[in-house]
């Protein structure tokens, strides 16, 4: 280098061209060649850059929120609830939101399994013609219900069984127990619905209002109404169960009971409660004992009695709820709590119990299947008298406990899926037909509870089909015209929108209604915009239950499986419910009361673990009669120390990659007894906790939030 | 060194957006925690990263234990995000100037041109709101169709928050705008807002005293997080009962 | 050996030598970096001097621009509404591809000249309300064939015309230079 041009001034030069190279390459156009493909024909409604909205139905659970998803350029890009849907007033869960990972979730059944749908259509069709109208039973989910009416019409024509209806969050919320208990105590059949948003205070039995429970957006929105109105003082939130659940986590007052005993416990508060507003003990509480109940509930006779005392001063709602139900002695339990309402006196009034209002298209009230009625069909399926299995909306294999041999009975029937995710259901079916996603889909959906109104909520398509999948209305309309005879003539239409139109055309005439129309047309054209139609009035059924106090309820100790040393709670994750797992963001977030997050744990409590000579993420074998699994430790401070729960949601060993192999499988553990209601006993079981010495941590938002080298092994970090 | 009585404390607080949280009616949910994850195009890191604490959440409830059982409570659930200070701790040590305060919204923005992952902000927010893409995180086809368009895809190495969903701030002025008048009080909101089934977290302006915003914060007790530090947070939480 | 090199490379043929080496060298990376600078391939040599000759608007086929973001690209259905009326459009080589398109269903891949990065959240709506015309940014289109991008669109060029814009405004100038207004 010369003096001239020192080193410095080299680099200085051979950096500047290099900057200049990049500045020029960088903001010249080859840099960013990007394609863009403009519409080849603009859709109706949209403009160019500008978002579409459309209404339509979350199908995430059954319970009909209605959603206003935002489209961009043919893509959805954001669902939020509908502002004029009166059963989430604009508002949605979790699930909702992330309804958009299960629309593009990489893992979808991408087309029939035959390869084209003119050959799956064909083996529809075949089955319709080749088996006895008796050999053929279709199984569907809670959702959606244009298709359950549309399969109802096909099987009551055609000779078949009507579709049968369930899932696991049925099971879970034992909607079977809760219609059957008010149909014991008010003479007719209904879904109760509680109105706890003008209650003055809440008894919950195990009810898990909040989180999964029939339709936790509006009870979410009961329960503000609850802590704060304008009219009376906040209101006293009590919840009696084993295991605190992220409802009671929100509680004034928290009483763990030993499962099985919530029954009991709410004749004793009954009879405690009326001893002190004194005047004459009412019959239903004469059998029973308070400090008996309080010894065999294995909590302080001092607890019940001030809860005893806040129920006495107060109009009090009892709600008998899921994890109470699910025991043998769960009918029993859930009729003790709602004739607990009489001592309110609020059956029918404000704050307190009232029998769902039905749907616009709806006589009379329907429930689901009882796991015992699953029992039944599976029975059905191992014997041969089912030879063709049609699934839509439900993954049995996966949803119904291991212990029902379902999985097994598959072996002996031809199984049709119409799933849209590759779930366990689908894995052992020999023809799958995948329907579209909810967002891709027509429909109508009854919403069932949650609002005083008589509301039908209403689907349409936000963007078009991803993949090469079919309306499931549409293959069986397709499959009917090809088997003919009866089969066609019980489905005379074009497509799933001619029949969910002709449906529609019955409320044309419907006064009181949120919109009228002029013809069919219009009111379908409505029907889309709105996201629905509702009845104006309030169509709230007030139960007779003057009765209610004069019978005499047996509620009798509760029968546990197994010679195990603890309860087992089984609940639904919040978050991830019995479907969620699939979707990545609904992985990640946090449990509400753990934190954990993409995996299954054990909760126990800090006492117990102590005992058990165990820690956080120790990995321990829970066993019970039925099956065993090992799942690393979480100690819960709010749980009995004779108790342990797992959350029901994964475990998949299919649907796809975000599912598939993570946790376990709560339902394993269960076993097949049934209660009165013929609900499942999911919490009679009784199950044994061993040390294995090994550990797994557990991915949780709480304490190791930015605590680097604590965490978990695998690849580098 | 800064003497007591030279902190700025929320009376003289000179936000624009800002928060009014109920922890009373805030059940927990995670419905604004997925809101926010799709509306903000924030990206999923997995079982092993979020086990690291590297997930990439905007928002967190966050939710403590009380006591002993039988007589354990859990505290009530407390919804964090970035708490739009008006005197922010993050700003200050940012060397790329990435970081920097909005004079127009009042909001801290984060520059993610500018970002060049020093992670200073972060060790220095007290309510530890910000997150760190470690990775470029994969979203597989066709997850990616769900990208909001108006919010920047985010890459390995800058760092990220809350933004009080600036995007829709921006939305709703230009289509005021477009109108001839003034943004309406509710007219917009958040995602985690927006998807709040219990109406737990309002928004809007705390400089109007009008809005809603304003009035749920001076007509029920409410409090700032560490403002004892100086950092004129805008998110009020009212505790309860 | 390398002595004896250098010694050559001070003699006149070295320095021919050094010059011709030096000149190829800078025309190859000058070749180099004009093909960066280059137009993309367009799927049809759109003459925009035509259109704009017949008196049609930019808005007109890009409206996008004064609602929002995105001025947007003409779906193949609004060429078609004049094209198929025109004879020549039957003939004409050069639009072939869009006949060739619409008939088959099948999309056109334009690729785009005036783009931003991800990071810029651009909106065209102020841009047209606070009277800026299309040509301020995009150039004359009335006197260009396919679309050419004429300055270098990067953050200073953006912010000069911004504080242009807000003038004496303190607050025009608040909102037109802050961060937050456009990266976000």
């Amino acid at each position: 280098m010369s003096e001239q041009f020192s080193r410095r001034d080299f680099l200085k030069l051979a950096g500047l061209g290099a900057a200049t190279t990049a500045i020029l390459t960088g903001c010249g156009p080859a840099s960013r060649y990007v394609k863009r493909e403009p519409y080849q024909q603009m859709p109706e409604y949209n403009s160019v850059g500008q978002s579409t909205y459309y209404a339509t139905t979350c199908r995430e659970c059954a319970a009909g929120c209605g959603l206003v998803v935002r489209t961009y350029q043919g893509r959805a890009i954001k669902a939020e609830g509908n502002a004029n849907h009166p059963l989430n007033l604009g508002k949605t869960c979790a699930r909702g939101q992330a309804t958009l990972h299960g629309l593009y979730n990489p893992d979808r059944v991408q087309g029939p399994s035959t390869g084209d749908w003119d050959s799956a259509i064909q083996s529809v069709a075949d089955a319709f013609k080749n088996y006895k109208p008796g050999e053929i039973a279709f199984l569907m989910g809670m959702a959606p219900d244009h298709l359950f009416d549309l399969v109802g019409d096909l099987t009551a024509a055609a000779g078949m069984d009507a579709p049968i209806r369930y899932g696991a969050l049925s099971m879970f919320e034992s909607r079977a127990t809760l219609s059957k208990a008010a149909e014991n105590l008010f003479g007719q059949p209904g879904l109760p619905w509680f109105d706890v948003g003008n209650a003055q205070a809440v008894f919950s039995f195990g009810a898990n209002f909040l989180e999964t429970w029939l339709s936790p957006v509006a009870y979410t929105r009961g329960f503000v109404g609850l802590r704060q109105s304008e009219t009376k003082l906040r209101g006293v939130l009590v919840q009696f169960e084993a295991r605190m659940s992220a409802t009671g986590a929100k509680a004034d007052h928290w009483v763990p009971l030993r499962p099985g005993t919530e029954g009991l416990v709410a004749l004793a508060i009954g009879k405690l409660a009326s001893e002190l507003r004194g005047g004459a003990t009412p019959r239903i509480f004469s059998g029973v004992n308070p400090a008996e109940a309080a010894e065999q509930a294995g909590v302080e006779l001092e607890a019940l009695e001030a809860m005893a005392q806040i129920f006495a001063s107060n109009a009090v709602l009892a709600i008998p709820g899921g994890a109470a139900l699910g025991q043998s002695n769960g009918l029993e339990t859930a009729e003790a709590v709602l004739a607990l309402n009489a001592l309110s006196d609020n059956f029918g009034k404000p704050g307190g119990v009232y029998l769902s209002a039905l749907a616009p298209n709806q006589t009379e009230y329907s429930g689901p299947a009882s796991t015992e009625e699953m029992a039944g069909l599976v029975e059905k399926m191992k014997s041969g008298a089912i030879k063709a299995l049609f699934v839509h909306g439900v993954s049995p294999v996966f949803e119904l406990p291991a212990a029902l041999g379902f999985k097994e009975a598959l072996a002996n029937v031809e199984l049709f899926s119409f799933a849209t995710f590759p779930d366990e259901t689908a894995k052992e079916a020999k023809h799958v037909l995948p329907d579209h996603h909810g967002l891709e889909s027509w429909g109508y959906q009854r919403v069932a509870t949650g609002v005083s109104q008589s509301v039908l909520s209403g689907s349409q398509p936000v963007v078009s089909p991803y993949y090469n999948t079919r309306a499931t209305a549409d293959v069986l309309i397709a499959a009917a015209q090809l088997a003919g005879g009866k089969f066609a003539e019980a489905l005379p239409y074009k497509d799933e929108v001619e029949f969910i139109q002709t449906k529609l055309a019955a409320l044309l005439g419907e006064g009181d209604g949120s919109f009228s129309a002029p013809d069919a047309a219009t009111f379908m054209a409505y029907f889309q915009q709105y996201g629905g139609w509702f009845k104006n009035s309030n169509a709230l059924i007030a139960p007779d239950g003057s009765g209610a106090l004069n019978g005499s309820i047996e509620a009798g100790e509760a029968e546990f499986a197994g010679e195990g040393e603890f309860f087992f709670v089984p609940f639904v994750s919040p978050t991830l419910a019995e479907a969620g797992a699939n979707k990545p963001w609904l992985q990640e977030l946090p449990d509400p009361t753990t934190t954990v997050m993409w995996n299954s744990w054990i909760e126990i409590n800090p006492a117990t673990a102590h005992e058990l000579g165990v820690e956080d993420d120790d990995v321990v074998k829970v066993s019970s009669e039925f099956g065993a699994l090992e799942l690393p430790v979480y100690r819960y401070p709010a749980i009995r120390p004779d108790t342990v729960a797992i959350a029901f949601g994964q475990g998949h060993t299919a649907y796809g990659r975000y599912a598939e192999n993570r946790g376990v499988h709560a339902g394993d553990l269960l076993g097949a007894r049934f209660n009165e209601a013929g609900d499942l006993a999911f919490g009679g079981v009784k199950v044994r906790v061993e040390k294995t010495g090994r550990k797994q941590p557990l991915s949780r938002m709480e304490s190791i939030m930015g605590v680097y080298g604590v965490g978990l092994g695998g690849e580098e970090h | 060194m800064i003497r007591p009585e030279e902190i700025k404390m929320s009376a003289e607080e000179t936000g624009k957006w800002g928060m009014v949280i109920d922890q009373d009616i805030c059940t927990g949910c995670q419905a604004c925690v997925a809101a926010c994850a799709m509306e903000n195009n924030i990206t999923f890191v997995g079982e092993v990263d979020s086990g690291y604490g590297r997930s990439m959440h905007w928002i967190r409830i966050e939710r403590f234990w009380e006591g002993e059982y039988p007589e354990v409570k859990m505290t009530p659930q407390q919804p964090m995000m970035c708490q739009q200070c008006g005197h922010a701790n993050c700003e200050p040590v940012c060397p790329a100037f990435a970081t920097v305060h909005s004079q127009a919204e009042q909001l801290n923005l984060q520059v993610y041109n500018r970002c060049v992952g020093t992670r200073y902000c972060a060790n220095n927010c007290p309510y530890q709101v910000r997150a760190f893409n470690w990775r470029d995180y994969q979203r597989p086809e066709p997850l990616q169709n769900q990208f909001n368009p108006d919010v920047t895809v985010r890459r390995m190495g800058v760092m990220e928050k809350c933004t009080f969903c600036i995007q829709r701030i921006h939305k709703a002025q230009d289509t005021a705008k477009s109108e001839g008048r003034e943004v309406r009080d509710g007219e917009f909101t958040t995602a985690c807002a927006q998807a709040c089934p219990a109406n737990a977290i309002v928004f809007g302006r705390v400089d109007q005293p009008e809005s809603l915003v304003s009035q749920l914060k001076h007509r029920r007790h409410g409090v700032k997080h560490l403002e004892e530090l100086g950092t004129l947070p805008n998110v009020t939480y009212i505790k309860g009962g | 050996m390398v002595k004896k090199f250098f010694e050559w490379l001070k003699k006149p043929m070295g320095l021919i030598a050094v010059g011709i080496a030096f000149l190829a060298l800078f025309s190859g990376f000058a070749y180099w970096l004009n093909t960066t600078q280059q137009s993309p391939d367009q799927p049809i040599q759109f003459p925009h001097k035509t259109h704009v000759a017949f008196g049609i608007q930019c808005l007109y086929c890009h409206p996008g621009a004064s609602k929002g973001p995105a001025a947007g690209l003409p779906s193949q259905a609004k060429c078609w509404a004049c094209h198929n009326q025109i004879a020549k459009t039957q003939s004409s080589a050069l639009l072939a591809p869009l006949k060739d398109a619409v008939l088959a269903g099948e999309s056109l891949e334009w690729v785009p000249v005036a783009i931003v990065p991800d990071f810029v959240q651009f909106n065209h709506r102020p841009h047209i309300a606070a009277g800026r015309n299309c040509e301020e940014c995009h150039g004359d289109m009335s006197q260009v064939n396919v679309a050419e991008n004429p300055q270098v669109m990067n953050m200073g060029w953006c912010l000069n015309c911004h504080i242009e814009a807000a003038g004496e405004d303190q607050e025009k100038l608040i909102k037109l230079s802050d961060c937050g207004t456009c990266h976000y």
